[in-house]
C-alpha cells in the first residue's frame, strides 16, 4: 500500500455569488482506509466539502488531490468514489435489486456478473432476500443499507456519507453506528462521513475534523479533541463544556474565579489571558469547605447514569457537573478537580501553534 | 493547466449544445403559437376592410353598440360565474367529507369530458317545446312554454357546462385544508358558521379564485352555446368576434374585439391571481 | 356531517342528476325507434347501425382520432422538452417569463386562439384543413403537457440526478435512466389530457378549418343547427361508454398501489 494520502485538499476555497465564501482556503490529508468524520453545525462547511470531493461542485480556488493526481477537472461521473446521500436519494421508480445494480447497468457489466455483485452486495448489508422489493416497502434502515449497498458495488476507493443517520430515530441510530464502524473495518475503505452530531463522529471516527465558517477549527482522534479541545468553539461544540475566562500567571499555574489553580499547561506567556475548559464529569461534589470552589445547587436532573446539576458561583457563573451523587436544591456545595482536568485554551491558538507548543513542553505529563 | 481549461470548455459547450437542442421545439412554439398570434391580433386591429391602416377599428369600439355588447357579455359572464359559484362550493364541499372522494370527484369530471356540442345538443332536446322538462311543467299544471332561446336557458346550460370547472379547484382546495384547524376554530369557541366564514373560506379563498378564472374568462367568450341554446338573442364578445371572422371577414374589427377581450382576460387574471401564495401556504400544511 | 346528516347527501344527488341527466337523455333516446327526441315508440339499435352505415360519418369518427393521437404524441414530446427545459433553466425571470408565455394558452379564451391561428395559417400560406388543425390541436396541448409534468420534476428530489452522476451516469443515461422514468406518469397525464383536449374541441378546430375537413365537434354543431337525427344520440351513447370506460381505467390504473402516480397525491 502506497503511504500516499488518497485525499489532499490544498487551499480550497468555495464561494458563491462572489460574497458569501462556504469554504475558506482550507487544506487537509486522508489515508487511505480510515474512517473520518466531517463535524460542525449545519453551514460550517462540510457538507461542501463532501460535494467537492464527489464532484459536484468545483472549487472557487484551490486543488483537490485523488491518489496525488489534481482531479478538479474530472466530473463527479468519472470520480472512484460514490455517496450515500443524506435522503438516500434512491430511485423511486426501480427496486432494490435495479437500484443497487445501477452503477453496474451504466458500466454495462454482463448481466451474470451484475446478478452476483448485487446479491454479494445485499449481503453485505444484510438485505438478502429483499432484491424484488420496491422502495416505498423499505423502512428507513433498510434503505439506508439499500443507499449503502449501492454506493459500495462499484467499489469505489473513497464511501462519502453524508448525514446518513439523520432521518433514523434514536435506536436505529446507534444501532446503525456500529453497523457503519464495522463495515467499513470489513470494507477497509476510506469512509468520509459528514454530521453535526458529536456523539455519532466520537463512536465511529479515526479522525475528526471539527468545522466552523468554512475553516477546520481542530483535527484529531476522537480522545484528542474531546480531551484537549484546541478553542471554545471545539470545546463547546464536543460534549458539555464549562468554558471560563482567566489569565495564565505563569507556566503551570492559572488563575479564574479570582482564585489561582495548579494546572498541567505551559508555554504561554505570563500574565496571557486564555480560556478554560473543565468538563462537567471532571468536577467532583465534595462537602462544604473541602474542596477548591464553593457553588450553590440551582437545578438538578436525573439522567439515568448520573445527575445533571446546575450549580452557581458567588459571581453568578454557572457550573455544569454530571455526578452519581445527588445534590439538593438550594444546598451550598464545594467542587474539586485535579489539575490535569483543567484545560487551558490560547484565545486565536491555531492547529499547528498548538502542535508545536505541546511538542516543545511534552505533553507527556498530559497522558 | 491548458488541457484542462480546455476540456472544461468543450465539456460546457456539449452540455450547452444539448440543452439548446431540446430547447428549440418549445421556444419554437412559444414564438410561433404565443407570442405570433397576438402580436397579429394587434397588427390586424389597426387595419380595416379594404387592408388601410386606421383607428376606425378602435372608434367602432367605443359607440354605443359594442359597449353595449361589452356590458351584456360582462352581465351574463357574471350571472355564470355567480351561479357556478354558489352550486358548485357546497358540492366541494360535501365531496370533501365523502369517503371516496376522489373517485365521486372523477364521477363530476367524467361529464365534463363528454363532448361539449354533445351536452348541447342534448339541452336542445331536453328544453325544446315537447321535451321533458315541458312535460313536467304541464304535469303540475304550467303551461307550456319555450325555455330554449331565452336568457335562462342560457345560463342554464352555462352553468351546467362550467360547474365540474369551478367545482375541481375548490375541492383541491378544500381537501388541503388541515381539519385541524377546523377542529381549534370550534375548540376556541366558533360556531359552524363563523367556523365556515373566518377559517375554512378564507383558506379556500384561492380555490374560489381559481375556478372564478377558468370560469368567467371562457363565459366572456362563449359562441356556440350562445347560438344553439341562446338562438342569436344573446350576443357576446365571442360571438361578436365569431362574427367578425367568418361571417362579415372583418378581421380589422374582430381583431380589435379580440384585443379588447385579452385585456379584459389579463386584468381578470391578474385580480384573481395576487397574492397566491400568503393563504395558500397554510393551507397547505399537514 | 354527523348533525345534518340528510341534507349532503341530497344535495350532492340532485347535482348528480342534473349532471348526468343530459347525458342519459341523449343515450335513452338513442334506442327510439320514433324520429325525435320526445315521444319513445319501441327499442330499436337501428340508430346505431346507421351510425356504423354512414360513411362520411366514420371518415370524420376517424378524422377526429387520428388528429388528437397525432396532437396529443407530438404535443407531449415538445411539452416535456419544455417542462424540462423550463425546469432546469437558470435565470429565474428567464423562466418565470416562460411559465407566463405558457399558461398564456392555458387561459385563452378559444375564440382568441382560433382567430389568431386563422390569421396566422392564412398569412403563412397553410392551407386550413387537416394540417392546420393538427397544428393548432398541437399548439393548444402543449402548455397542458408542460403543467402536468412540471410538477413530477420539482417532486423529483435534485439528489437523484447527483446519485446517478455519481454511480457514473452520463448526462444522457441520467435523462434517460432516471428524468423520464421518474416523471412518467406526468407524462402519461399529459398526454392523457391533451387526447381529450383535442377531442373536446370545437372553437379552434370550427375557425381554422377548411372546406372537406372536419371533426365530430363541429360536425355535430352543423347537423344540430339544421334539426335533430337520432344518429348524433347513438354516436354519445358510444363516445360516452367509450370516454367514460378511458376515464375510469386511467383513474384505476393511476390509482394502483405501488405506481409512483400513487405517490401524487398523498
Amino acid at each position: 500500500m502506497s503511504t500516499q494520502p488518497i485525499i489532499r485538499f490544498e487551499n480550497v476555497s468555495k464561494r458563491f455569488n462572489e460574497d458569501t465564501t462556504v469554504l475558506d482556503g482550507v487544506s487537509f490529508e486522508m489515508e487511505r482506509g480510515k474512517f473520518y468524520t466531517l463535524l460542525g453545525p449545519s453551514g460550517c462547511g462540510k457538507t461542501t466539502i463532501l460535494r467537492l470531493i464527489a464532484g459536484f461542485s468545483e472549487p472557487s480556488e484551490g486543488t483537490i488531490y485523488f491518489n496525488g493526481k489534481s482531479v478538479n477537472q474530472t466530473p463527479a461521473n468519472e470520480r472512484q468514489v460514490n455517496t450515500v446521500f443524506q435522503d438516500y436519494a434512491l430511485f423511486p421508480h426501480l427496486n432494490v435489486y435495479e437500484n443497487v445494480a445501477f452503477g453496474l447497468r451504466i458500466k454495462k457489466v454482463k448481466k451474470a456478473e451484475v446478478d452476483r455483485r448485487v446479491k454479494e452486495a445485499l449481503k453485505f448489508v444484510n438485505l438478502s432476500g429483499y432484491e424484488s422489493r420496491e422502495i416505498t416497502e423499505m423502512s428507513g434502515g433498510q434503505r439506508q443499507r439499500v443507499a449503502i449497498a449501492r454506493a459500495i458495488i462499484n467499489d469505489p476507493e473513497v464511501i462519502l456519507l453524508d448525514e446518513p443517520l439523520s432521518a433514523l430515530d434514536l435506536k436505529l441510530r446507534s444501532a446503525m453506528q456500529y453497523e457503519l464502524r464495522e463495515l467499513q473495518q470489513r470494507l477497509g475503505k476510506t469512509f468520509i462521513f459528514v454530521t453535526h452530531d458529536q456523539e455519532e463522529a466520537l463512536a465511529m471516527s479515526d479522525e475528526i475534523f471539527v468545522m466552523n465558517s468554512g475553516q477546520i477549527q481542530q483535527s484529531g482522534t476522537p480522545i484528542d479533541i474531546y480531551d484537549e479541545p484546541i478553542n471554545r468553539f471545539v470545546a463547546d461544540f464536543i460534549g458539555e463544556s464549562n468554558i471560563v475566562s482567566g489569565v495564565m500567571i505563569e507556566d503551570y499555574v492559572v488563575e479564574f474565579n479570582g482564585k489561582r489553580f495548579e494546572c498541567a499547561d505551559a508555554g504561554l506567556q505570563p500574565n496571557e489571558k486564555v480560556d478554560i475548559v473543565l468538563r462537567p464529569e471532571d468536577l467532583e461534589i465534595t462537602p462544604l469547605n473541602t474542596g477548591k470552589l464553593t457553588v450553590t445547587v440551582d437545578t438538578s436532573l436525573f439522567r439515568g447514569v448520573h445527575y445533571e446539576i446546575s450549580t452557581y458561583d458567588q459571581d453568578g457563573n454557572e457550573w455544569l457537573v454530571h455526578s452519581t451523587k445527588k445534590a439538593d436544591v438550594g444546598m451550598q456545595i464545594d467542587l474539586d478537580f485535579i489539575p490535569e482536568n483543567i484545560h487551558v485554551m490560547r484565545l486565536n491558538e491555531s492547529e499547528e501553534d498548538y502542535d508545536a507548543r505541546l511538542e516543545a513542553y511534552g505533553a507527556a505529563d498530559e497522558n | 493547466m491548458m488541457r484542462g481549461l480546455k476540456r472544461m470548455v468543450r465539456r460546457m459547450k456539449t452540455n450547452r449544445l444539448g440543452l439548446r437542442l431540446s430547447t428549440v421545439p418549445y421556444t419554437l412554439w412559444i414564438l410561433l403559437f404565443v407570442i405570433a398570434p397576438i402580436g397579429l391580433i394587434v397588427y390586424y386591429s389597426f387595419f380595416d376592410l379594404g387592408g388601410q391602416f386606421t383607428f376606425d377599428n378602435y372608434k367602432n369600439f367605443f359607440t354605443s353598440v359594442y359597449l353595449k355588447l361589452t356590458i351584456s357579455s360582462f352581465w351574463y359572464a357574471f350571472l355564470i360565474t355567480f351561479f357556478s359559484l354558489l352550486i358548485s362550493y357546497p358540492t366541494a364541499y360535501f365531496l370533501t367529507k365523502l369517503k371516496h372522494k376522489q373517485l365521486w370527484l372523477l364521477l363530476i369530471i367524467i361529464p365534463s369530458w363528454i363532448n361539449l356540442l354533445l351536452k348541447t345538443y342534448a339541452f336542445i332536446g331536453l328544453m325544446g317545446l315537447y321535451g321533458p322538462v315541458n312535460a313536467l311543467l304541464e304535469s303540475v299544471g304550467i303551461r307550456k312554454q319555450q325555455i330554449l332561446f331565452t336568457d335562462f336557458s342560457f345560463v342554464f346550460v352555462s352553468v351546467y357546462i362550467f360547474i365540474p370547472f369551478m367545482i375541481l379547484p375548490i375541492f383541491n382546495a378544500l381537501d388541503k385544508l388541515n381539519p385541524a384547524l377546523v377542529d381549534a376554530s370550534r375548540d376556541l369557541g366558533a360556531n359552524a358558521w363563523t367556523t365556515f366564514t373566518r377559517v375554512i373560506l378564507p383558506l379556500t379563498l384561492n380555490g374560489v379564485k381559481s375556478g372564478v378564472q377558468v370560469v368567467f374568462i371562457p363565459a366572456l367568450s362563449l359562441f356556440m352555446i350562445t347560438r344553439l341554446i341562446a338562438g342569436n338573442k344573446v350576443i357576446t364578445l365571442g360571438t361578436a368576434i365569431e362574427q367578425q371572422f367568418l361571417v362579415t371577414q372583418n378581421w380589422g374589427m374582430g381583431s380589435t374585439i379580440a384585443v379588447f377581450l385579452i385585456l379584459f382576460m389579463v386584468i381578470i387574471l391578474l385580480l384573481t391571481t395576487a397574492n397566491e401564495r400568503g393563504v395558500a401556504g397554510s393551507g397547505k400544511k399537514r | 356531517m354527523e348533525r345534518n346528516g340528510k341534507l349532503p347527501k341530497i344535495y350532492l344527488t340532485v347535482v348528480f342528476l342534473v349532471l348526468y341527466a343530459p347525458i342519459f337523455y341523449l343515450i335513452f333516446y338513442s334506442f327510439n325507434s320514433g324520429g325525435t327526441m320526445s315521444h319513445f315508440e319501441s327499442f330499436t339499435w337501428e340508430h346505431y347501425a346507421a351510425v356504423f352505415e354512414d360513411k362520411r360519418l366514420i371518415i370524420i369518427v376517424l378524422n377526429t382520432v387520428v388528429v388528437a393521437l397525432l396532437s396529443a404524441l407530438v404535443s407531449t414530446a415538445i411539452g416535456v422538452m419544455g417542462a424540462i427545459t423550463i425546469h432546469y433553466m437558470k435565470n429565474k425571470a428567464m423562466r418565470n417569463a416562460m411559465l407566463s408565455m405558457n399558461s398564456i394558452l392555458m387561459v385563452s379564451p378559444d375564440v382568441i386562439i382560433g382567430a389568431s391561428f386563422l390569421i396566422l395559417f392564412t398569412l403563412v400560406g397553410i392551407k386550413l384543413g387537416f394540417a392546420s388543425v393538427l397544428l393548432s390541436h398541437i399548439a393548444f396541448s402543449i402548455p397542458i403537457v408542460v403543467i402536468m409534468v412540471l410538477p413530477k420534476l420539482q417532486e423529483m428530489s435534485p439528489t437523484l440526478i447527483d446519485a446517478a452522476l455519481d454511480l457514473g451516469a452520463t448526462r444522457k443515461e441520467i435523462m434517460s435512466r432516471v428524468i423520464l422514468p421518474f416523471i412518467k406518469p406526468g407524462i402519461f397525464a399529459g398526454f392523457f389530457l391533451a387526447l381529450t383536449y383535442s377531442l373536446d374541441d370545437f372553437a379552434v378546430t370550427f375557425f381554422v378549418t377548411g372546406n372537406g375537413f372536419s371533426t365530430l365537434s363541429v360536425e355535430i354543431y352543423s347537423m344540430a343547427r339544421t334539426g335533430v337525427t337520432l344518429t348524433i344520440n347513438a354516436l354519445s351513447g358510444l363516445i360516452f361508454v367509450i370516454t367514460a370506460g378511458l376515464i375510469l381505467g386511467y383513474y384505476f390504473i393511476t390509482n394502483r398501489p405501488k405506481t409512483p402516480a400513487a405517490g401524487v397525491k398523498r
